[in-house]
């Protein structure tokens, strides 16, 4: 039977902003549900200011959601206090964007590693350095870097060394926020292919935090596309590539670019006008309005109405006015210029 | 027509820890209305070999070479004479708008300061060029935008500032810092869209430094890639996405979830090891320690530019595409 | 460009730090300075009661604002006390004062700046505040003011000091903490399920170390010179007790007669300032991890 690691329903992330004059909330999160089953990895994404990181704090329970549910293995985890979120931590880690922040200079990249399993006491000692020395090996690092210190490494070692300190408890589920964003390309494959080697070996489910859209196709089962805190689009991975249903997603894909120029330059692009709305004073009705060039057709229901999440078939979720179940939904272009 | 024609640039920096050979005899030529794609990932010395053209550079570093623009030396020239190169022939656009940018002076009186300072503009003047030029780059209300902060537009709109202002004097070549790398995708393909633009509409010369091979395939006419401190290969842009000659080239394009490797889910080009120390480059040719075509005559010897195609320049003494090479 | 030890590949890593620390200290020569200038002036303290030449208060008034001599390496003052010897003796009370006054404004000051910077919230705003009240009083006027209060004693000055010390180090404390509770190797920690006992002591107070050492080298000089003023006020060090601030006091008087008098105790307090100064200044750059000389 294969129930959900991960169910988030209806969650909702505001930050209140105090200032000299400005006064107001970043709705940085603004109704998302999803979920994740076993060995499932489901990637989201989105630009900057779409909420998508904030999502990934909020069920790592490093902040505390403003409304909704966070189900983790079944079990409710939204509000439970520090103390009690510590036993469920063994559940759900996380690796770290940055891999020059994430960990810390002044323990040795074996202390790194052990913490967690320290701190959850796991294992102690002997137990423990075996454990060590075994998620070194997991993550293709030599022995010996346990003694050394994180400046020492390159950017790729250390998110591995990110890895492994996310892996040492065997959690179901890692929430990886954009880690491979801050590496060179050549690293990234490497990386890349470790989480994939480790995700079939370990069987661990993953939520997939980037805005690289070449990375979600080729990582991930299923595919959330963000935009100011809502998700726009939820649909199994070939499927959103191969047909994608909100305009945004299109505009996403079309803009992305593809490394081989016969193909690049022959595509044609959907352009969005203006900027992204602050995240202080959302549109009202659909948040995508402002820059949506289908806005014409979907006033002003889009101006009024938000356009709920539904299942269009095929789990293919779509929250736009003009996508209805059964009928095809607008094309920005043709879907041929669409894939890469 | 050659605009530009660096040849031999080295650039070494004196540290603590030895010399550091950031840059090893470049040489490459930039012709007019081109977009010159240099790709490299960091350390390879694609941005200091351009900041060097400029004297952008610390003290502590050496240059060598030569950098032919029109009939002077870029690299000999006295320091008076360079300061009207810089910003007003040649152009130079960074990678995090924000930090290039004054946050604490109006986006209008910074572009309006280099118009001033370089073209001899009143105030009004300046000012009315400054709107054409937010104009240019499409950026919408340029009358209004020109008074507003750094920190009131956003990310792209700030980099199109920085655009605008790197072409107030209508330079002939704009070098292009990573422009894209701190964008969301979105903006980036409107930045690119603009600088193909700028190409075309004002006959600028582009030198665009990434180290993203898409955005390459995008507007890059001839592509220049270079690994720890070298120049390893140079071609047209289609003849080296449809031919890579070096194994690097050929590990980087690897490395890339392109729509083959998505489709057949078959496992990404990793390249082994890490860049060198470019304070310890081994004997041979840089890349040998971690390519798969390595063998003694490469770990003893460094390998030249040749031309092995037409108009294709490889530094590899095996060049020639992955047949489907080891993968990791 | 990171630039990889090559050098030590068999030693424990106690031992590798130990080194790559010593290797750091000798590569900066005014650290070193600082160091053994420093180190000169707190054996001289500790040991002064077996290597001065005199006792602090004795009195010869047949050598009376003596010159240098071989009996007197710094002369005499208007007493007939051996200079020299009451420079030793002195530094006692400096070292002592400013030493003790920054461990213990320290130890007051780094919890309650920890607590305000990493909780924040309404403990951050009474701390914060609290502190900004004692920091528009000028150090000197709220030592002496605490000094006058509490009555003269050395460990009364030493007390006043350390209170006048405290709120800067709070304030230090306090932003340090700010930053590194955004720090991702933080939120990692919580993430690992550690509790905040855990994630102060072990990622928040080591990585701020290298900041309070500094402050603290630097908070010395202050105290000592602190002391001196407060001695030299007659808050401090009573007599017959030498402090510099005393000799200063007493020099005074003689100055057209005899200025060095006041110049031998001026530049011991100058001196040993200075050298923690520049100690204070090698530490924070030796100790963090990053450094690469």
């Amino acid at each position: 039977m294969s129930e959900s690691v991960l169910e988030v329903d209806g969650l909702v992330k505001h930050f209140p902003v105090r200032g000299i004059g400005a006064k107001g909330v970043v709705h940085a999160v603004d109704g998302v549900s999803l979920s994740i089953g076993r060995g499932e990895m489901l990637g989201l994404v989105g630009e900057s200011g779409s909420g998508k990181s904030t999502v990934a704090n909020c069920v790592m329970r490093l902040v505390e959601p403003t409304a909704g549910t966070i189900r983790l293995l079944g079990e409710d985890v939204t509000h439970l206090s520090r103390r009690e979120m510590r036993a469920r931590r063994r559940n759900v880690h996380m690796v770290f964007q940055d891999p020059y922040s994430s960990l810390d200079p002044r323990m040795t990249c074996g202390q790194i590693v052990g913490e967690p399993l320290d701190v959850q006491g796991l294992a102690r000692g002997r137990a423990l350095q075996e454990r060590v020395v075994e998620l070194f090996d997991r993550v293709g690092l030599r022995d010996e870097l346990r003694h050394r210190y994180p400046h020492e490494l390159s950017g790729g070692q250390r998110q591995r060394i990110g890895l492994a300190r996310a892996l040492a408890v065997s959690p179901a589920l890692l929430v990886a926020d954009e880690p491979v964003s801050a590496l060179d390309v050549s690293v990234q494959a490497s990386i890349l292919n470790l989480l994939r080697d480790l995700q079939e070996e370990l069987g661990f489910s993953c939520l997939f935090i980037t805005h690289d859209l070449a990375t979600v196709e080729y990582l991930c089962d299923r595919v959330a596309v963000m935009y100011l805190g809502k998700i726009v689009e939820l649909a199994p991975t070939a499927e959103l590539f191969a047909a994608p249903k909100h305009p945004y997603t299109q505009a996403l894909l079309s803009a992305a670019v593809v490394a081989d120029p016969d193909v690049q330059r022959s595509r044609s692009r959907v352009v969005l006008e203006g900027d992204v709305p602050s995240p202080l004073t959302p549109p009202s009705g659909c948040r995508f309005r402002t820059r949506c060039p289908l806005e014409p057709r979907s006033a002003p229901a889009s101006h009024e109405e938000e356009p709920p999440l539904i299942d269009v078939g095929g789990g293919h979720h779509v929250a736009c006015h003009l996508v209805r179940p059964g009928a095809d939904a607008p094309q920005l272009l043709d879907p041929a210029e669409l894939a890469g | 027509m050659s605009l530009l024609r660096v040849e031999d640039l080295s650039v070494r920096f004196e540290t603590d820890d030895g010399v550091v050979h950031a840059v090893d005899r470049l040489s490459f030529e930039l012709g007019e209305r081109e977009v010159l794609g240099v790709v490299g990932e960091s350390g390879c010395g694609k941005s200091v070999s351009f900041m060097s053209l400029l004297r952008l550079l610390p003290e502590t570093a050496k240059v060598d070479g030569s950098a032919r623009f029109g009939d002077a030396d870029l690299l000999r020239m006295p320091t008076s004479q360079l300061r009207r190169v810089r910003g007003r022939e040649i152009a130079f656009v960074f990678q995090e708008p924000m930090t290039s940018l004054n946050p604490a002076f109006k986006v209008g009186n910074q572009i309006g300061e280099v118009l001033q300072r370089h073209l001899g503009l009143s105030r009004s003047a300046a000012r009315r060029r400054t709107i054409e030029l937010l104009d240019l780059v499409r950026i919408p209300a340029p009358d209004r935008r020109v008074d507003e902060y750094p920190h009131q537009l956003s990310g792209g709109m700030r980099q199109r500032v920085m655009i605008a202002m790197a072409l107030a004097c209508d330079p002939k070549i704009l070098i292009a810092d990573e422009p894209t790398t701190a964008l969301d995708v979105t903006i980036q393909a409107g930045i690119l869209d603009l600088m193909r633009d700028i190409r075309e509409r004002l006959g600028t010369s582009i030198v665009l430094i990434t180290h993203n091979l898409g955005v390459v395939a995008d507007i890059a006419d001839r592509v220049i890639v270079m690994y720890a401190g070298r120049k390893v290969e140079e071609a047209p842009v289609r003849e080296l996405f449809a031919s890579p000659q070096h194994p690097y080239t050929n590990g980087l394009l690897g490395a890339i979830p392109r729509p083959r490797t998505v489709a057949t889910r078959e496992r990404l080009r990793e390249i082994p090891g890490r860049v060198p120390s470019l304070a310890e480059l081994p004997t041979g040719c840089a890349f040998a320690p971690r390519c798969p075509r390595a063998d003694d005559r490469t770990r003893s010897q460094v390998p030249e530019l040749r031309e092995v195609r037409p108009h294709h320049l490889v530094a590899c003494f095996h060049p020639g595409p992955d047949e489907e090479e080891a993968v990791a | 460009m990171s630039f990889v030890d090559t050098t030590a590949a068999a030693l424990s890593p106690r031992a590798r730090r130990r080194r790559i620390l010593r290797r750091r200290l000798l590569r900066r020569p005014l650290a070193l300075v600082g160091l053994v200038v420093a180190t000169a002036f707190i054996l001289g303290a500790i040991l002064a009661p077996w290597i001065a030449p005199y006792s602090a208060g004795a009195t010869d008034f047949n050598a009376i604002l003596a010159h240098s001599s071989s009996k007197h390496l710094l002369g005499t003052d208007e007493l007939g006390r051996d200079v020299f010897s009451r420079i030793l003796w002195g530094a006692r009370a400096s070292i002592e004062a400013g030493v003790l006054a920054t461990l213990l404004a320290m130890a007051f000051a780094v919890p309650i700046g920890i607590v305000a910077g990493y909780y924040r919230g309404w403990v951050d705003a009474v701390i914060a505040r609290l502190t900004d009240v004692l920091l528009a009083f000028p150090f000197l006027i709220l030592a002496v003011g605490l000094a006058a209060i509490l009555g003269p004693s050395l460990t009364n000055a030493t007390i006043a000091l350390g209170v006048g010390a405290a709120p800067a180090l709070i304030r230090i404390a306090r932003g340090e903490a700010l930053a590194l509770r955004e720090e991702d190797y933080v939120r990692a920690a919580i993430a690992n399920g550690a509790g905040d006992v855990r994630i102060l002591t072990r990622h928040v107070l080591p990585n701020m170390l290298s900041t309070l050492i500094v402050q603290a080298t630097v908070a010395i000089p202050t105290a000592i010179i602190g002391e001196a003023v407060l001695s030299f006020l007659g808050l401090g060090v009573q007599p017959p007790t030498p402090s510099w601030g005393v000799m200063l006091s007493d020099a005074q008087s003689y100055l057209s007669q005899a200025p060095r008098l006041a110049v031998y105790p001026g530049i011991a307090i100058f001196l040993c300032s200075l050298s923690f100064n520049l100690l204070g200044d090698g530490l924070r750059d030796i100790l963090d991890p990053r450094t690469t000389r």
